[in-house]
Formats: C-alpha cells, sequence, structure tokens
C-alpha cells in the first residue's frame, strides 16, 4: 500500500466513522490502527486530528514529503450500524492487511447496506412516544395522542433536514408542534392533561447519540470535540425548552385554559 | 407502594421505548435486544435505588453506573462499539419530567421554583454523566493495563 492509497482509506474510513456517530477516539483510533497496520507509526510518518466537523490525516511519503488530506462532514445521520461494520473493518485490516482494491471494495458495501425503512422508522418514533408517555404518568389516551405527534414529528424532522437548519431551529420547531398540538388535543377534550403527552413526545427529540458522545469524549480526553458536543447537547435542549415554552404561554393564553 | 407500578411497568416501558430508539439509530435486531436490555437494567436500577430511599442524586448515579458497566461488559465481549449499548441504555435515564417542570414554571413566571427545578436537574444529569465516567474510566485505565502486558 502506497502513502495515497493509505491516506485515501484512513480518510475514507474516519470520514465515514464522524458522519455516523462515532466519537472522536473511536475516529482516531481506528485510523491509527489501519495506519499501523502499514508500518506507518503514528508520531512518525502519520498523524490525524479529527473534531466532530473535520478530520485531518497526514501521512509521510517515501522520500519524506507530507501529503495532507482535510475532510469536513457535510451531514451527520445516526447509523451505529455503519460504525459497528467500520470497527469490524478496521480490526479486519489490523489482522489481514489486505491490499488497497479489497478494502474499496469493503467500504462501499458497507456504504449500500441497508438501512430500517421509512416506516419502520416513523413507527419507532410512534412507539417512542406512546411509551414515554405512559412512563411519565398518562393514561392510555394520553399515550395514543403522544404516539401521534411523536409520527408527526418524524415526518416534520424528515422535512426540515432538508433545510440543513441549525440543531437549534430543529428541535424548535419540532417541540413548537409537540407542545401546540398536546394543547389542543387537551382543548378539545381528547386528553385529561397534556404534560404527559408533550415530555413522551418530546423524548424523541432527545439527542442520544450527541450526548453519550460527548461524554465519552471528554473521558477520552478530546476536550475540543466535548465542548463542541456538549454545546449541541445545549442547544437541542435549549431549542425544545424554547419551543414548548412558547407554545404552551401563548395557547394556554389564547384559548383562556 | 407496590412492585408492579414502581418496577416492573417502567421496566417495560423502557424496554419497549429501547427497542425503537434501536431503530432509529439503525442498530440490528439482535443488539436492539441486548441494549434494550441495558434500558430495562438502568431502570430497575433506579426503581429500586428511589424505593430504598435515595437521594434522587445517587439513583441517577447508581443506575448510570450500571449500564455503564453492563455496555462495556457486552460492548467488549462482542466486539462492537460501546456507544451502540450505551445510547440505547442512557435514554430512559434522561430526565424529561425535570426539565419539563423546569419549563413550567419558567413559563408561569416562578423564577425562583425554575432555579431549584433546575438544580435540580443539573444534578441529575451531573450524576448520570458521573457514573458514566467512574466506570468508563476505571474500564480505560485497565485497558492500558491489559495492552502493556500484552494479554
Amino acid at each position: 500500500m502506497t502513502s495515497k492509497e493509505l491516506l485515501s482509506v484512513t480518510s475514507q474510513v474516519g470520514m465515514m466513522l464522524l458522519e455516523n456517530g462515532a466519537e472522536i477516539y473511536r475516529v482516531e483510533d481506528s485510523v491509527v490502527r489501519i495506519a499501523e497496520a502499514y508500518g506507518y507509526k503514528q508520531g512518525e510518518r502519520f498523524e490525524v486530528f479529527a473534531i466532530p466537523p473535520a478530520i485531518i490525516i497526514t501521512v509521510e511519503d517515501e522520500n519524506g514529503t507530507p501529503l495532507t488530506t482535510h475532510r469536513n462532514t457535510r451531514t451527520r445521520v445516526n447509523n451505529l450500524d455503519r460504525v459497528d461494520r467500520l470497527n469490524n473493518l478496521s480490526r479486519y485490516i489490523c489482522v489481514e492487511k489486505p491490499d488497497f482494491k479489497t478494502i474499496n471494495n469493503f467500504i462501499s458495501q458497507i456504504k449500500k447496506r441497508k438501512t430500517y425503512p421509512f416506516y419502520a422508522i416513523v413507527l419507532s418514533f410512534a412507539v417512542v412516544g406512546a411509551t414515554f408517555a405512559l412512563f411519565f404518568g398518562g393514561g392510555w389516551k394520553e399515550s395514543v395522542a403522544a404516539g401521534v405527534i411523536a409520527a408527526i414529528i418524524s415526518l416534520i424532522e424528515q422535512a426540515v433536514t432538508k433545510v440543513r437548519p441549525s440543531v437549534f431551529f430543529n428541535s424548535l420547531i419540532c417541540s413548537l408542534f409537540t407542545a401546540a398540538a398536546a394543547v389542543m388535543c387537551f382543548y378539545f377534550g381528547f386528553t385529561a392533561e397534556y404534560d404527559s403527552v408533550i415530555i413522551g413526545a418530546a423524548m424523541t427529540l432527545v439527542p442520544g447519540i450527541t450526548i453519550t458522545n460527548c461524554m465519552r469524549d471528554f473521558i477520552a480526553g478530546d476536550f475540543l470535540a466535548g465542548v463542541y458536543t456538549l454545546i449541541e447537547a445545549l442547544l437541542t435542549a435549549t431549542g425544545m425548552a424554547v419551543g414548548a415554552a412558547f407554545a404552551i404561554s401563548t395557547l394556554t393564553k389564547l384559548l383562556g385554559l | 407502594m407496590n412492585a408492579l407500578n414502581d418496577i416492573i411497568l417502567p421496566a417495560f416501558y423502557s424496554f419497549i421505548a429501547s427497542i425503537a430508539f434501536g431503530i432509529q439509530f439503525n442498530i440490528r435486531f439482535r443488539h436492539i435486544i441486548a441494549a434494550a436490555v441495558g434500558g430495562v437494567i438502568s431502570q430497575v436500577i433506579f426503581s429500586a435505588a428511589e424505593l430504598g430511599g435515595s437521594s434522587e442524586a445517587l439513583c441517577y448515579f447508581l443506575a448510570a453506573c450500571a449500564i455503564s458497566v453492563y455496555s462495556e461488559f457486552l460492548a467488549k465481549r462482542l466486539h462492537v462499539p460501546v456507544n451502540m449499548y450505551l445510547v440505547v441504555a442512557i435514554i430512559p435515564l434522561v430526565p424529561g419530567k425535570m426539565i419539563y417542570q423546569a419549563m413550567i414554571t419558567l413559563v408561569n413566571g416562578d423564577t425562583q421554583g425554575f432555579a431549584e427545578q433546575c438544580t435540580a436537574t443539573f444534578a441529575a444529569a451531573g450524576a448520570i454523566a458521573m457514573g458514566v465516567f467512574a466506570v468508563s474510566s476505571i474500564v480505560r485505565v485497565f485497558r492500558v493495563v491489559i495492552n502493556k502486558k500484552g494479554i
């Protein structure tokens, strides 16, 4: 494997790990291990620097000329299956040391792996909303309302993600809708209260991967990435709170509840 | 106080919700079940600690410790990223009700109540983070020691 090929492989693997919700430690560790499998030791001929929005890799070729690649993440999705597969791939590369073509084959296979179909995602949102409404003390009516609202949230999220909003705006819109719909359900007498409906449906908006990655980044000592993800999580939470607060305060005043 | 309402039902709800979250994160099915069991463990530990009269922060801390141990152990055994279990198992612990109540007190104009609720929420969130921190840090130390010995 030449240094150019190594650069291509490591940047692809690192980039995919970043985009699919791996923590920084895993990204850097996988890339370093792959490089070391081909005799490029970190600190001597190989360096990697990753933060959530970007990854920079430098390899020194045979003549000592450095080659650098820098990639920005365009989209961030939650696809932990891909992270798992890439993890297995880097494990495999370390043991077998396959050639460039084989690795590229594996990478394109991982890219082609199926995700759950659209209706399953919508259904899972509904189930999360319904069960958490029960969990937070609602009855079956509240549960049904939260399930329906959560399913609609998943559609809204899909639509809103297309215009690439900030995390704050995204959660603001979703939670605004959640609270408004829940208060309306209460107003028309379908549910006995709106607290558990709002909490249950809003649980679908909780940025689980961001929170976990934030903690794991701090543990691993990647403070830059940790602060980045912490702010992302806090902004999401603030967006949720502001959206719900706005909807509740205006609607209860307007409807005289 | 009865066992059904305090322990079994919340655990059951968090099991179902964890499965649904696993689908959102596109985890394969057999891993989803394992992760959802983690969610159940966290909930059972939390309810048990609450019944035992622990303070709220301690309940969160213990539950976070439990799922952290579970995820680290299982991830090591099955050679998968720890995140896959931790992400799903931690979600039933998110103090949604506290955040909501903090927001509601602010909407009602009760600033003092808001400060109290906020403190409680941050204590809970901090306790969860501390639980994960404690276990993961210990695991990291062990991993370094084991790698050095070359076992």
